[in-house]
């Protein structure tokens, strides 16, 4: 099969993100990587799906990816932004911590099999735009945006966390995972205090504007 | 004593003609009717009886048998019906067993009410009971097309688990798509005279939810044993290229008439290959893009170093 050989490298570099899916056995099951270059995820991507509530639980990750996934874009555009400055270091701190988030909801959303929001592009690029805004307008800014979002996202975190509990032994790995998140989340919104957020210019309508826009898109996202 | 034989066998002659019975009532009707034969026979045989599923008889036991009804009688196309419990059936597994048997009428009378009277013949049971059924085969449509996907999930759920055993290689993305819509079209065959009468079914508006619901099941399905694992914008645009694909040969495979559909499989093979090419395509602008977009930062920081402009403050 020459024509399948020759198209195979294009193919998976178009794919990039194919990788042959594993075994049924539940999530725990995984079986160790085959040793080489190309990491071909042979471990279990699957999760037993009967018993839970697909659509509340689509609706989870699909909103909690896209949050993680539109704070990673506001910290890089703060970054744009302060990277240089001295709160750079506690921004890209904040900013790994975001990455790791949006990588273990990529990593449930396949094994959930959940569709990602339409909007991706959007918050793709809106994120970047609040982060770089509220960068411009100083480093209170950015800490004044950080603690406008990751307080929406917290009280966010804790809603989802009332509603996984109606069963939290079916929930169990779900509900540590979102708690552990929320922890965090809460951090930066206390280091966000730590730095003078309060001071930034014009505070508590830049808060209230971007709880605002927040609300909206966790709407649109669990929908769309 | 008469009078109690003669319930009896009244009573069974009511269990066995039930189906029939069935589509004439409504559901509470038709629910009450049969906990009333069930309590006829129950109160014959003196067993204590457990209670059924059915919240509003709860004071009248039921089912002398265990049962494992299903919730709800409405039948569902995006998945199929549940177990069969001894002598008791849900209407959902008996409009089931009328459709499948349904199917071989098919090539005759087309997707139509009178091949549903004919398969419910077959079953023993009385003409009227096509009149469970809407009178344009829109159930017999979906029905099958739900099979089909089944059908399909099931034969790459194997093929995957095959590879996972190391009997088999694993295919190469292209070849899979193609090999899996290929299967999928090859469901067709027996009915591919009678298809298009099926399409026209399928775009009624009234059954646009429930046979878009299953396409994209369908393609959802085939690029998830692909091992598609997308969670960005990549997710929608190739679950759309794949649909475009699936359907253009579907309408191909309307038209041909070559030996075993080569021309529609040769089709297939171009058409997946262009997909590929396309992502490929796309893959190669963005990296350009990248390229040209990293080209003019350096070219705008030389400048400001030139012009003597890059202080840091």
């Amino acid at each position: 099969m020459e024509v399948a050989a020759a198209v195979a490298p294009t193919v998976r570099r178009w794919l990039g993100q194919c990788r042959p899916l594993g075994c049924e056995a539940g999530l725990r099951g995984t079986r160790p990587l085959p040793a080489g270059g190309v990491s071909l995820r042979l471990c279990s991507t699957r999760v037993t799906l009967e018993g839970i509530n697909k659509p509340l639980i689509e609706r989870i990750i699909r909103v909690d990816h896209a949050g993680e996934y539109g704070a990673n874009r506001i910290y890089a555009g703060q970054m744009a932004v302060l990277g240089r400055s001295s709160v750079g270091p506690i921004i890209r701190q904040m900013w790994n911590q975001e990455k790791d988030h949006l990588k273990k909801f990529n990593e449930l959303m396949v094994a959930y099999r959940v569709r990602p929001t339409v909007l991706l592009p959007f918050w793709n690029v809106a994120g970047f735009v609040l982060g770089a805004g509220s960068a411009l307008l100083g480093k209170k800014g950015a800490m004044a945006c950080t603690v406008a979002v990751e307080e929406s996202i917290s009280d966010h975190y804790n809603s989802q966390i009332r509603a996984l509990m109606e069963d939290p032994e079916k929930y169990k790995d779900l509900l540590q995972l979102i708690k552990q998140f929320r922890d965090d989340e809460r951090e930066h919104h206390d280091i966000g205090l730590e730095h003078d957020a309060e001071a930034a210019p014009a505070y508590s309508v830049l808060k209230i504007a971007i709880q605002l826009g927040c609300k909206a898109a966790i709407f649109l996202s669990e929908r769309i | 004593m008469a009078a109690a034989g003669g319930l009896r066998r009244a009573g069974w002659r009511l269990w066995r003609g039930r189906a029939v019975l069935r589509c004439q009532l409504s559901p509470p009707q038709r629910a009450l009717r049969t906990s009333a034969v069930l309590r006829r026979v129950s109160e014959e045989q003196k067993e204590p009886l457990a209670s059924s599923s059915q919240q509003q008889f709860d004071s009248h036991p039921t089912d002398p048998r265990p049962e494992q009804e299903p919730q709800g009688p409405r039948p569902s196309y995006t998945g199929q019906g549940g177990q069969e419990s001894e002598d008791y059936e849900s209407e959902e597994q008996l409009q089931h067993r009328i459709l499948t048997a349904a199917l071989e009428f098919v090539p005759e009378h087309g997707w139509t009410a009178e091949a549903i009277a004919e398969g419910a013949k077959t079953l023993g049971l009385s003409v009227a009971a096509a009149g469970m059924f809407h009178s344009d085969g829109s159930e017999l449509v979906l029905h099958f097309v739900s099979q089909c996907n089944t059908k399909l999930s099931e034969l790459l759920e194997q093929e995957q688990k095959q590879v996972q055993l190391g009997e088999a290689e694993k295919k190469p993305t292209e070849q899979f798509l193609r090999d899996a819509v290929e299967a999928r079209l090859r469901m067709l065959i027996p009915y591919i005279e009678k298809w298009p009468q099926a399409l026209s079914i399928l775009l009624l508006p009234h059954n646009i939810p429930a046979s878009l619901n299953l396409l994209t099941s369908m393609i959802d399905d085939i690029w998830h044993y692909a091992g598609d694992q997308s969670t960005d914008f990549n997710w929608y645009t190739r679950r759309a290229v794949l649909t475009g694909v699936y359907n253009t040969t579907e309408l191909v495979m309307m038209q041909d008439s070559s030996p075993d559909f080569e021309d529609t499989w040769r089709f297939l093979e171009n058409r997946v290959a262009d997909a590929v090419n396309m992502g490929n395509t796309a893959n190669q602008v963005q990296s350009t893009g990248e390229a040209v977009v990293q080209g003019l930062m350096g070219a705008a920081v030389t400048i400001r170093n030139l012009a003597g402009l890059n202080q840091r403050r």
